[in-house]
């Protein structure tokens, strides 16, 4: 006979009535010496008659709503993102032509900054040039006044032509460099420019009437190339002397090139007296390496002086005599200018 | 061969699936065609949450939330078995977890655990109260209070067996359909979720 315990364990199915024969018959064989075991089979029907007996809840009456308005928005959620991602054959068109309008889009940003950066590029330029103009300032006034002398002659002769020469023979003895006749000046320049193929430096000697912030332009290197002109032509007519002072403006080509100039006549009775009282007002507004270079009938004073001066010394020059500026300095207020004053007898 | 024959058995079932072409709807993206499936099931998913939450309000938040949860992911069904057996196993899972996460607050809160076979079964089970008899509907509840702290005293996978075929009456089939277990389990788990509530109801109301 089987225990008590595996029968009770037997019980609940006995009641299902899922128990096989042979296990079924042993619990009715059982159940029927054992009084304890038929009362738990008892105890054990009336528990599932009350369990199976059990009231039922009921939803409230929102239930359903409540549950639909979820689903519903949920429903809106799911259909916009498959409008927009579902099916393939809207997403894959959408994601090739999003990625080629995006490829376009960095192309055309890439090219119209790259013609921005183009254009600001010459205006942000000068700034580094006028560094390098002022720092080398001192070694172009050195080198300056020892050329001078040779000069005076040539730019006198030019200072008679037309405007453009006249000022290309000015921009050629702030340079420091002696000046031919302009049409020589001309013809030298370009067959200098054929030879070394360097049309730049043609475009920068050609151009060199313009302001100071344009020539600055050109200085950075083909600037150099009108020096070497011009003194290829000297060779041909002063020689000697002057072989040395083309080896001296090589040396300085770069930093006389970039120098802001002016250029003043002073036409007055008595040049030395004149001379001595344009030094000292030189000096008296802080000029540094003032030169004086006297010839016959005329003294030429080269200074280095600050631009802000320049309008002061001006005034102070025409109580002296009748001034005649040749060439006016830049309109930039900083930063030094070599002054040339040529005073010449009434 | 077994194999082949539990597959001609689920195409059997989802063949007499009433659901199904509602499911193939919801499936389809038409939301209304939802609208019939919470009508059929709401009262036996709320029941369900109800007999294993022991909880009336509990009960209706964990029922929505699957239904909702079964509209999301009403695309994974597969027909391998019948909605309302997938359906069902995900109200006893949400049920089970939110028990879980009760079970961790008051653990955290510092309630007594003696209280947690308390149910609040007030006023819902007045629903199927006699107002005819106030004495004997009020005997009524207090003994449904007992049995359901009864039940509530079960360990969750007894409680989820004895629910299932007890109280609503599913197969043995069906149980391990939703709870996915073997049918000896199924059978293991009734029979000792049946004597241990035989001795609760026993303890609490006395001779049966």
């Amino acid at each position: 006979m089987k225990k008590c315990e595996e029968i009770e364990n037997n019980l609940p199915f006995y009641l299902d009535n899922s128990l096989p024969d042979a296990e079924k018959q042993a619990v009715e064989k059982h159940l029927n010496s054992c009084a304890r075991c038929t009362k738990a089979l008892v105890e054990l029907s009336n528990t599932q008659s009350v369990v199976s007996n059990l009231a039922e809840v009921e939803p409230p009456p929102w239930f359903k709503q409540k549950i639909m308005s979820m689903v519903r928005e949920e429903a809106e959620r799911k259909s916009f993102v498959q409008k927009w991602f579902y099916p393939l054959k809207i997403k894959i068109p959408v994601q090739i032509f999003a990625t080629v309008f995006v490829a376009v889009l960095a192309v055309y940003i890439y090219r119209a900054g790259e013609e921005q950066i183009k254009a600001v590029m010459p205006s942000s330029a000068p700034a580094p040039v006028m560094e390098i103009s002022k720092n080398q300032l001192p070694v172009q006034s050195r080198e300056a006044p020892e050329t001078f002398a040779i000069n005076v002659k040539k730019e006198k002769i030019a200072a008679g032509k037309d405007k453009n020469d006249e000022k290309a023979v000015m921009y050629d003895v702030s340079s420091g460099v002696a000046t031919p006749k302009a049409e020589e000046l001309k013809k030298a320049r370009l067959q200098e420019n054929v030879r070394s193929g360097e049309l730049d430096a043609a475009k920068s000697v050609k151009e060199n009437i313009i302001p100071e912030a344009k020539a600055d332009r050109y200085a950075s290197a083909p600037a150099a190339k009108p020096k070497e002109l011009s003194a290829g032509e000297l060779r041909k007519e002063e020689k000697g002397n002057i072989l040395e002072t083309v080896r001296k403006s090589k040396k300085t080509k770069v930093a006389q090139s970039v120098i802001s100039k002016t250029a003043v006549a002073l036409h007055v009775a008595d040049v030395d007296g004149a001379a001595e009282k344009v030094e000292k007002l030189l000096a008296k507004y802080g000029s540094k390496n003032i030169v004086r270079q006297m010839t016959e009938d005329k003294a030429v004073l080269t200074a280095e002086l600050k631009i802000q001066n320049m309008k002061d010394l001006m005034m102070q020059l025409k109580a002296i005599g009748r001034t005649e500026e040749i060439i006016l300095p830049a309109g930039d207020s900083d930063g030094n200018i070599v002054l040339v004053i040529e005073i010449l007898n009434n | 061969m077994l194999w082949v024959s539990n597959i001609i058995d689920s195409k059997k079932v989802t063949d007499k699936d009433d659901d199904l072409k509602y499911v193939i709807l919801c499936q389809k993206g038409n939301a209304d065609a939802f609208e019939v499936l919470v009508e059929r099931h709401q009262k036996k998913m709320l029941n369900i949450a109800f007999r294993m939450m022991g909880d009336y309000d509990e009960a209706c938040d964990v029922a929505q939330e699957a239904f909702l949860a079964a509209y999301k992911s009403i695309k994974k069904f597969k027909a391998e078995a019948k909605f309302s057996t997938w359906l069902y196993r995900i109200v006893i899972n949400y049920s089970k977890n939110r028990l879980k996460q009760i079970g961790g607050r008051k653990r955290r809160e510092g309630v007594s655990l003696d209280d947690s076979g308390e149910v609040k079964t007030e006023g819902v089970l007045n629903q199927s109260a006699d107002c005819d008899n106030p004495g004997k509907s009020l005997e009524m509840r207090e003994r449904e209070v007992q049995v359901q702290k009864c039940i509530a005293s079960l360990d969750e996978d007894y409680r989820e067996v004895l629910i299932l075929r007890d109280i609503q009456g599913f197969s043995y089939e069906e149980i391990r359909d939703i709870l996915k277990i073997p049918d000896g389990t199924v059978k293991s788990r009734l029979s000792r979720a049946r004597n241990v509530l035989k001795d609760c109801l026993i303890k609490v109301i006395g001779d049966l």
